[in-house]
């Protein structure tokens, strides 16, 4: 499992320290009151800059926009959150089954990117990925300091209507994402009522086997079996897709 | 015997195998490459599972509340914003293109060029006045402060000035230090200010005059805010 933190190591300077540090600091307290303002405007026309400059981050591909974001670059961050916030927000909003609670992860989700980008490993998943998963860990986490209850009638997965079919305008990836979710809604569709509510319960309440079985107050083995063959139908038929495709 | 844990495989992937059977499956997983591969393509349907939520939008505001939240203050319409001039350093740094990290790299090597010739000036007990440039004046410490050295940097029209101090003791919230302006034996305050716990401190001079008419400096330790004429132990000077 991916670790969420991590501490940072800021190595100091030990050369020679009575001299460096003394001059250090005075450079830095006269800096402060002189120069300060300077810098500050500076910054100020960096950012008035990049926006003059007409970045149409849109056009940028995820993997740069999170380089950007990780760079404190808000409007790639804020493209990022165009592009993703809505299945972060479902995803989330499916698991904890509260409004509040959802748009709360849903802000996590996005701040993390904000400050921990350089944990993204483009080698070993792509942005969505990234993202749904530590919408679904941060989720769980949530559902379970509550300690409550799986609510069958609150979790579901979504009806396949060629009306709801998700748009599929936008850049590249938006496009993609938007096959995919087709693709994937269709293949669970496929499944059957009783392996879709043991998968539901697995992956959006984060549910052992046992706590399923208890749940639904069926045989351990039963969910075992529904939980596998589900597992095994859907790489199937994704996987037909992808060859098909 | 067969140990391969094949069933278990797709609750590998989804998280949800309870304790036992969780231990066993990593323990088959580290040695066996085909099972390894097994858990790649149930891992990749686990990560594709997300995709099928019922759509779902947050409030239009949730935008704008990530973006406050990440940037609590807007640097061009709050004054009051707290961010030193190190961080702001630092922002533009991270943010800027490589021309920009360039320049502001320069920026840094010239400053700490200025600032070791400055602090050799320490050690000159006389004011070091060249013309049409910054001028310096090192103030001592008195037998109350013997370790404590002070910087006077004056800019070249001798109308503006700051002052950095070393080695004056913290003092408690009851009390701060005040720079006085002394000129035919009259007292001006220059300002007050506290230093940290290392000692260092620095002021702005606020002066009436030029700081050029001023003919001796000295700091004094005063109750909090400052008094209209030195009460205190006088800490630093220049010679008069």
């Amino acid at each position: 499992m991916m670790s969420l933190s991590r501490t940072k190591i800021i190595p100091r300077g030990s050369a020679n320290p009575d001299v460096c540090l003394n001059a250090f600091a005075l450079l830095k307290n006269f800096v402060h009151n002189t120069v300060g303002g300077f810098i500050g405007q500076i910054a100020l026309h960096s950012t008035r800059e990049t926006v003059r400059r007409g970045v149409d981050y849109s056009k940028l591909n995820d993997e740069t926009l999170v380089r950007l974001a990780g760079r404190e670059h808000q409007d790639a961050l804020g493209e990022l959150y165009d592009r993703y916030s809505r299945l972060v927000f479902s995803l989330a909003l499916n698991t904890v089954g509260d409004h509040a609670a959802a748009e709360e992860i849903t802000l996590d989700v996005f701040t993390r990117v904000w400050e921990r980008a350089e944990l993204y490993r483009p080698d070993r998943a792509k942005v969505s990925t990234w993202l749904t998963s530590i919408t679904r860990h941060r989720s769980i986490d949530v559902l379970r300091r509550r300690g409550s209850r799986p609510e069958q009638h609150s979790i579901g997965w979504a009806e396949v209507l060629p009306d709801h079919l998700p748009s599929v305008d936008g850049p590249e990836e938006a496009t993609e994402l938007a096959i995919q979710r087709r693709r994937v809604r269709a293949a669970i569709a496929q499944l059957p009522p009783e392996q879709k509510q043991v998968l539901a319960l697995a992956y959006f309440k984060g549910y052992s086997h046992r706590e399923i079985a208890e749940a639904l107050d069926q045989p351990l083995g039963t969910v075992k079996t529904r939980i596998r063959l589900a597992m095994q139908k859907l790489r199937e038929m994704l996987m037909e897709e992808q060859i098909s495709t | 015997m067969d140990t391969h844990v094949v069933d278990l495989i797709p609750g590998y992937a989804l998280d949800c195998l309870d304790g036992d059977e969780f231990v066993r499956v990593s323990e088959h997983l580290a040695v066996c490459v085909g099972c390894q591969a097994e858990l790649h393509s149930f891992e990749a349907v686990a990560d594709e599972l997300a995709l099928a939520v019922p759509d779902a939008d947050p409030s239009a505001d949730l935008k704008g509340r990530l973006m406050r939240r990440v940037e609590p203050a807007d640097p061009e319409t709050s004054s009051q914003t707290q961010i030193s001039w190190w961080g702001q350093l630092t922002r533009l740094m991270r943010r800027s293109t490589p021309t920009w990290g360039l320049a502001g790299l320069i920026l840094i090597v010239a400053l700490i060029v200025s600032n070791l010739w400055l602090w050799g000036q320490l050690s000159r007990p006389d004011a070091v006045t060249e013309p049409g440039f910054l001028q310096t004046i090192a103030l001592t410490g008195t037998q109350v402060a013997p370790q404590a050295t002070g910087l006077l940097v004056v800019s070249a029209d001798g109308e503006h000035g700051t002052l950095v101090v070393d080695g004056l003791a913290p003092l408690s919230e009851q009390q701060q230090y005040q720079l006085w302006l002394i000129q035919d034996g009259q007292r001006t305050s220059g300002g007050v200010f506290s230093v940290s716990d290392e000692g260092y401190g620095s002021l702005w001079i606020s002066s009436p005059e030029p700081l050029a008419t001023y003919s001796a400096f000295g700091i004094t330790i005063e109750p909090a805010g400052g008094s209209p004429g030195p009460t205190g132990d006088k800490v630093l000077g220049s010679p008069l």
